[in-house]
């Protein structure tokens, strides 16, 4: 190359490098304003409402007096609505989910199913409380109940599930299915020992994202009519007499946190506050905590893919 | 046999590099016998030594070709066509350099006899006759190579019966001359000697036109009945 | 080569030796996918316990006619076969309607292009074609499991690390074990597709030497795009161009002086 080329090349270089940096520093800056402001707030909600926690706070139920207060209920709330949420939804979204991707025939009926399913999960969720309170509340007659709770958060939830399933089963390689069936595997056999198995990752991943989502979710909740002071717990489900299991606690009365957070934050008195601050740091927790064993999860299980 | 062209240009660049080589070569050797030849009937010593200094030209022909023919193989792993024109050809070369080698013992011969001066067996005319069919042949067969026509390379493996009849009708004369008149032992001899390179000569050409065939049809027709042969070309 | 006042050797019968068995016949056999005629009328006949080659440029459906063997079609919507192939000794036409694909595929097993061992370990992968027969007793499942992986000249490189990740092996290893799986479950007939395109020349000459052990027990067809491995493999070689079939014949014989002139120039590069 000529002296004169390259002289031009390097200054075309140096400018393409400016920018580079440039835009490297605005994407920061775009970064930064995510998670400084995520940072904030929970710092705000950590350094009001970590002072609150004991024991006691844990192991109490909600009280007028705000120094009294605990989330016992709550936390046990969520918790058994999570177990109905999570036993209704996983199998449902799993089986369509593998329905759609290896039984149906790819017509313009799946198709249409396909659209049906993401558009679900753009559906706002108060909409699905109100389906809930005509279809689970009165029409099937189950009350204001962690069944009606949980079913509800299961519909809310069964698109995420179903499109991590999808995505998952996707991902596995045509190849790897041609050598199953070339041993004279059935598609039955295919879907247990290959198919499932290698998708269990994202499916796990989907499953846990999806009621990270659930336990915050508050607007279904409430249409179907979780109350906000309750001092009991549902009935255990644990007997001491056969059949040692009941289900009297799917139709009890109940709370979740994110309604008694909501409840607190509308008291006028300040020590209600630090409550609920105290409590929105618990939920935040449980909802990190999960989201991070769906990573490690993935991790552990996705060891031995190499795709 | 059409011969399109291979994908790779430089192959069919290759291919014709060795089919012109052999046919320089042939022409070199044609013109080895006919200076042999020549220089037999006529003692020209020029002649003589010019056969004998050519001589390594030849083996140098062979020593090209056949490198360049191992060349192909390792490059190109001709198969069908290519793979019998590669495989005649390093046979062809042989045979060529054979013939060679009998147009270089007849000039060696010849300058023996010349040498002594003993003229006394004169059979220039018989000789000159054996060596054109000779030449001939090898003419016929180095044609129906460059034109890849096996009607024509059974015409020349029919050539070689000539042959071998003239040949068989010197010896007869000269046997006799030697029982008429044993001094002439030596040089009749000689004479012999000659005539039987002609007669290999003609073996060699005739070996030349079955590698045509076998380029051409595929098949070895080498060790058969002519009847047999000449169908095979026929076909 | 043969000379002419000897039978041509393409007519093998009258060489001394057995009378060819034959393990299958196609007859006829087209195929569509949807609108497109893949395979135009195909007659071809597969020798047993021999190797048989399909060669032919890109597109010339060699690939398309192999999956016919073990109806690997059938996985996919839009697919139609005429015609037939008839298995012997049993007389059973692979692709009868009422012959279920998956009893084929029982009996006839396919290698593919790129190894493809399942994320489990070597035992397990080897032993998927049993477990699916419903192989219970666990000695016999060893036992077919070692057998073939000797069968597959693996055996000795692996049988210290069984359970480990069939993935960690390298590709020509992985692929040896592919065949292997292949072959635990004594199929009648093996098929390959390109086996040995993925690999490098080492990995390549073994499977190749690996071949010739295997046609002793069991009838193989293989697709190649690879000429030479067609020549150095295969007792019968088939040439296809654009879904037909234009010569079948004894190796030898195709390579040093085949019948068409369409197969010549493909062999000499005369045409792509």
């Amino acid at each position: 190359m000529a002296a004169t080329d390259l002289g031009r090349i390097r200054a075309l270089i140096a400018s393409h490098k400016r920018w580079d940096a440039a835009f490297a520093v605005l994407g920061f800056l775009a970064l930064m304003v995510g998670v400084l402001t995520f940072v904030a707030l929970f710092l705000d909600m950590t350094l009001k409402g970590l002072p609150r926690l004991s024991y006691e706070f844990f192991t109490n139920f909600p009280s007028r007096r705000a120094e009294h207060a605990g989330i016992l209920s709550a936390w046990v709330g969520s918790t058994l609505v999570m177990v109905v949420t999570g036993l209704v939804a996983v199998p449902l979204g799993v089986a369509t989910g593998v329905y759609l991707e290896e039984y149906a025939a790819k017509n313009w009926v799946t198709d249409v199913i396909e659209i049906n399913i993401t558009n679900l999960a753009g559906v706002p969720s108060i909409v699905y409380g109100l389906l809930a309170l005509g279809l689970f509340v009165y029409q099937f007659g189950l009350g204001q109940s962690i069944l009606s709770a949980g079913l509800t958060l299961a519909l809310l939830i069964l698109p995420v599930i179903i499109v991590a399933t999808r995505e998952a089963i996707r991902a596995i390689p045509q190849s790897i299915r041609e050598a199953a069936y070339a041993l004279g595997a059935t598609k039955w056999q295919t879907v247990r020992d290959h198919i499932l198995p290698y998708s269990s990752a994202g499916i796990l991943t989907g499953m846990i994202i999806g009621l990270a989502r659930a336990i915050g979710e508050t607007a279904p909740i409430i249409t179907i009519g979780a109350l906000t002071f309750i001092a009991f717990l549902p009935p255990s489900p644990g007997s001491a007499e056969p059949p040692f299991l009941n289900f009297e606690w799917l139709t009890s009365p109940f709370t979740v946190m994110p309604i008694q957070m909501f409840n607190w934050t509308s008291r006028p008195e300040a020590a209600f506050q630090l409550n609920a601050a105290a409590a929105g740091f618990v939920l935040v927790f449980m909802t990190l905590a999960m989201n991070a064993l769906a990573i490690w999860l993935r991790y552990r299980l996705r060891k031995n893919i190499k795709w | 046999m059409v011969h399109s062209e291979h994908l790779s240009k430089q192959f069919d660049a290759d291919l014709e590099g060795l089919r012109s080589q052999v046919l320089q070569m042939g022409g070199l050797v044609e013109s080895q016998i006919l200076a042999a030849i020549e220089g037999f009937a006529t003692g020209n010593r020029e002649l003589i030594e010019q056969v004998i200094n050519n001589e390594p030209r030849v083996n140098g022909y062979e020593v090209t070709i056949d490198g360049d023919c191992s060349h192909t193989i390792v490059k190109r792993q001709p198969a069908a066509s290519d793979l019998r024109m590669i495989m005649a050809i390093g046979k062809t070369v042989t045979d060529l350099e054979r013939i060679g080698d009998e147009a270089e013992k007849i000039a060696r011969m010849s300058k023996q006899i010349h040498e002594r001066d003993r003229l006394q067996v004169q059979r220039f005319g018989e000789i000159r006759h054996v060596g054109n069919i000779a030449v001939q042949m090898l003419r016929q067969a180095l044609d129906a190579f460059a034109r890849l026509d096996a009607v024509q390379a059974a015409q020349v493996v029919r050539e070689d019966v000539t042959i071998d009849d003239e040949f068989r009708a010197i010896v007869r004369q000269l046997v006799t001359f030697m029982m008429e008149d044993p001094r002439t032992i030596s040089s009749a001899l000689e004479i012999v000697w000659i005539a039987k390179a002609i007669e290999r000569i003609g073996d060699h050409a005739k070996n030349m036109a079955e590698n045509v065939i076998y380029i051409v049809k595929g098949t070895d027709v080498r060790h058969t009945r002519f009847e047999d042969l000449e169908r095979e070309a026929k076909s | 080569m043969s000379a002419i006042v000897e039978p041509a050797r393409a007519e093998i019968a009258t060489e001394g030796e057995k009378q060819p068995v034959l393990k299958a016949e196609v007859r006829g056999l087209s195929f569509h996918y949807g609108e497109v005629r893949a395979l135009k009328d195909i007659n071809m006949a597969l020798h047993e316990k021999q190797v048989t080659a399909l060669i032919g440029p890109s597109g010339c459906g060699k690939s398309t006619f192999l999956r016919c063997f073990n109806r690997m079609h059938d996985l996919y919507p839009g697919n139609r076969y005429e015609g037939d192939i008839i298995f012997h000794p049993d007389g059973l036409n692979l692709l009868g309607k009422e012959v279920d694909p998956i009893e084929v595929r029982m009996r006839i097993s396919m290698v593919f292009q790129k190894p493809n061992p399942f994320p489990k370990s070597i035992f397990e992968n080897v032993a998927y074609g049993l477990r699916v027969r419903g192989e219970g007793n666990r000695r016999r499942v060893e036992e077919k499991v070692e057998q073939a992986l000797r069968g597959a000249a693996l055996w000795d490189e692996v049988k210290d690390r069984l359970h480990q990740l069939a993935f960690n092996l390298s590709g020509g290893q992985q692929q040896r074990m592919c065949i292997a799986r292949a072959l635990a479950t004594d199929p009648e007939i093996l098929l390959f597709d390109e086996p040995t395109s993925a690999l490098d020349p080492i990995a390549t000459a073994s499977i190749e030497e690996l071949m010739n052990e295997l046609k002793q027990k069991v009838t193989i067809l293989i697709v190649t795009h690879n000429m030479q491995q067609a020549a150095r493999v295969s007792d019968y070689t088939a040439y296809m161009y654009l879904g037909e079939l234009i010569e079948f014949g004894v190796t030898d014989t195709l390579f040093i002086k085949p019948k068409m002139k369409q197969t010549e120039d493909y062999i000499t590069g005369r045409f792509g």
